[in-house]
């Protein structure tokens, strides 16, 4: 038997009260896979993020995570949520927060124990943070507190990283270094990108999901004038993606 | 301030009223950081103005039922629980606008606080205690009713520092990993009830407030953990304690007042100076 998809979605239709968000969806993800969600605000992308997290139920439809529910399935969820609602001087280092990822893993009394420091350190090494360990996470730039919330996504040695607008407030610099260590940890896992900025779609992305109420599903190739226009309707400034990316 | 080291050597209810301080800041500074870096400053409020139904009720028991092992602290604890959690789960299941039902709470509990006591013949005098505090009245017994809340908070913020920071800082991201987000904010509350009960003996239901919280936001602007923030913040509080209890021995000021007064002083000016963290 084959594994399941990490995320596998039928016919799935999602109400707030009466108002539809997701109607008749049906998607999948499937292994080592590196999609982005994209859509306009509102369009239901944030809903089905949550619906994949088992934060919210679906009305309709089945939705399954691993083959699982998503409440058990999400285990296997390295989730990075907006930066924005996060409190930007709340008293943690960059070390705590990561830490934070092995809640579950860990034991449930007292403190972290060795081996989560352990891995915690080293996971800070991998996104490229070693130094910047004791650092509050106030003092750090935009790009590097993304960076420790990928590791805090990453030490709980997840399947699937689910990334909610990481970009949305980096220049495009830092951007870029942020999807070339993504490119890098798809190897191993298979990562889905929320956004609604629809420039960044480049040539690290494989498959784009299109969520405005409905979802269509496209090869990276296949983004063209019209599919954009059946997505956000008429008044969109296009920008083209013929040059390749320079890197370092 | 020699007049008050003097007089510390000689009179019990002094000392008592020093070691009080001294214990409650352990508590403080624990659920002080919890309540300022949570941003449940308002929610500790009401909890706190809850507590004199709780000390309304048991004052009017002792007098007019003769329940007389109903010690006002333990009306002050039971009312302070019970409004922790109805105020807990309020927030969490209705979609109220939490502020409004807070201040619902804040003065419903002073109604049925002063309704109580108005009721129990001979000891409205009381009143001015409880809303004011006067942390002289501290007897042996109270002592240790505070060391035994101590040792509760003390425990159960160690054995769960781990979740309590992870819930404080991004309570989803807590919830995705399989911690029971839920569960652990109805501990901080009640963490919370317990602490502002200590206080009130201290400073007063009306001013318990700012005793919890001013060391803790002081402290968070020196400090980048929240491990160091709560130590800090402890010291502070048994600085301001014993500091304004001091200064008020000479000139028979009240001493609550004067432990608020300072406290307030101190974080205006702070705030007033360059931010390290």
């Amino acid at each position: 038997m084959n594994s399941p998809y990490p995320v596998e979605v039928e016919h799935l239709n999602f109400l707030y009260g009466d108002i539809p968000v997701l109607e008749n969806v049906s998607l999948t993800i499937g292994e080592r896979e590196f999609v982005c969600m994209v859509g306009p605000n509102g369009g239901g992308k944030t809903t089905l993020l949550r619906l994949m997290l088992g934060l919210l139920e679906p009305q309709q439809g089945n939705i399954a995570v691993f083959g699982a529910p998503p409440v058990e399935g999400r285990r296997l969820i390295g989730y990075l949520p907006q930066y924005a609602h996060l409190d930007a001087h709340f008293p943690v280092t960059a070390f705590d927060v990561v830490l934070m990822g092995r809640l579950g893993k860990t034991r449930t009394l007292g403190l972290y124990t060795k081996e989560d420091k352990h891995i915690a350190r080293e996971m800070l090494g991998r996104v490229g943070l070693e130094k910047l360990v004791k650092r509050p996470l106030a003092s750090l730039s935009g790009g590097q507190r993304q960076r420790v919330l990928i590791a805090r996504a990453l030490v709980s040695e997840p399947k699937l990283l689910l990334l909610d607008e990481p970009t949305s407030s980096l220049d495009d610099y830092v951007e870029r270094e942020l999807y070339d260590l993504l490119a890098e940890l798809n190897q191993e896992l298979t990562i889905v990108v929320v956004t609604h900025d629809i420039g960044f779609v480049s040539h690290y992305v494989k498959k784009v999901i299109c969520v405005n109420r409905t979802v269509y599903t496209h090869p990276t190739s296949e983004i063209d004038h019209d599919i954009i226009h059946q997505m956000y309707g008429q008044h969109v400034h296009m920008i083209r993606h013929d040059q390749e990316h320079h890197h370092g | 301030m020699a007049e008050f080291f003097q007089a510390l050597q000689q009179h019990t209810f002094l000392q008592h009223a020093l070691l009080a301080g001294l214990f409650a800041s352990i508590a403080c500074g624990i659920v002080g950081t919890y309540v300022v870096t949570r941003r449940i400053t308002y929610l500790a409020g009401g909890i706190a103005h809850c507590v004199l139904a709780g000390i309304g009720f048991a004052r009017y028991m002792q007098v007019v039922h003769n329940w007389t092992a109903f010690h006002p602290l333990y009306g002050a604890l039971f009312s302070a629980l019970i409004a922790a959690f109805v105020i807990g789960w309020i927030n969490i299941h209705a979609k109220e606008r939490i502020d409004t039902v807070i201040s619902a709470f804040w003065g419903m509990g002073m109604a049925i606080g002063i309704l109580f006591i108005t009721k129990t013949p001979g000891y409205s005098e009381d009143l001015m205690s409880y809303l004011f505090g006067n942390i002289l009245l501290v007897t042996r017994q109270d002592l240790w009713i505070i060391v035994a809340l101590d040792l509760i908070i003390l425990v159960t913020a160690f054995l769960f520092h781990k979740q309590f920071v992870a819930v404080c800082f991004d309570d989803e991201f807590a919830c995705l990993r399989g911690v029971p987000a839920h569960l652990f904010y109805y501990l901080m509350l009640a963490l919370t009830a317990l602490t502002v009960v200590l206080l009130v003996s201290i400073v007063g239901i009306v001013m318990v407030i700012v005793l919890l919280t001013m060391p803790a936001a002081l402290a968070g602007r020196f400090c980048g953990r929240m491990s160091s923030m709560m130590i800090l913040s402890a010291l502070l509080c048994a600085l301001l304690t014993s500091s304004g209890l001091a200064l008020s021995y000479g000139p028979d000021l009240p001493a609550g007042a004067a432990i608020i007064l300072l406290a307030g002083i101190v974080y205006l000016i702070t705030i007033t100076l360059k931010r390290n963290i």
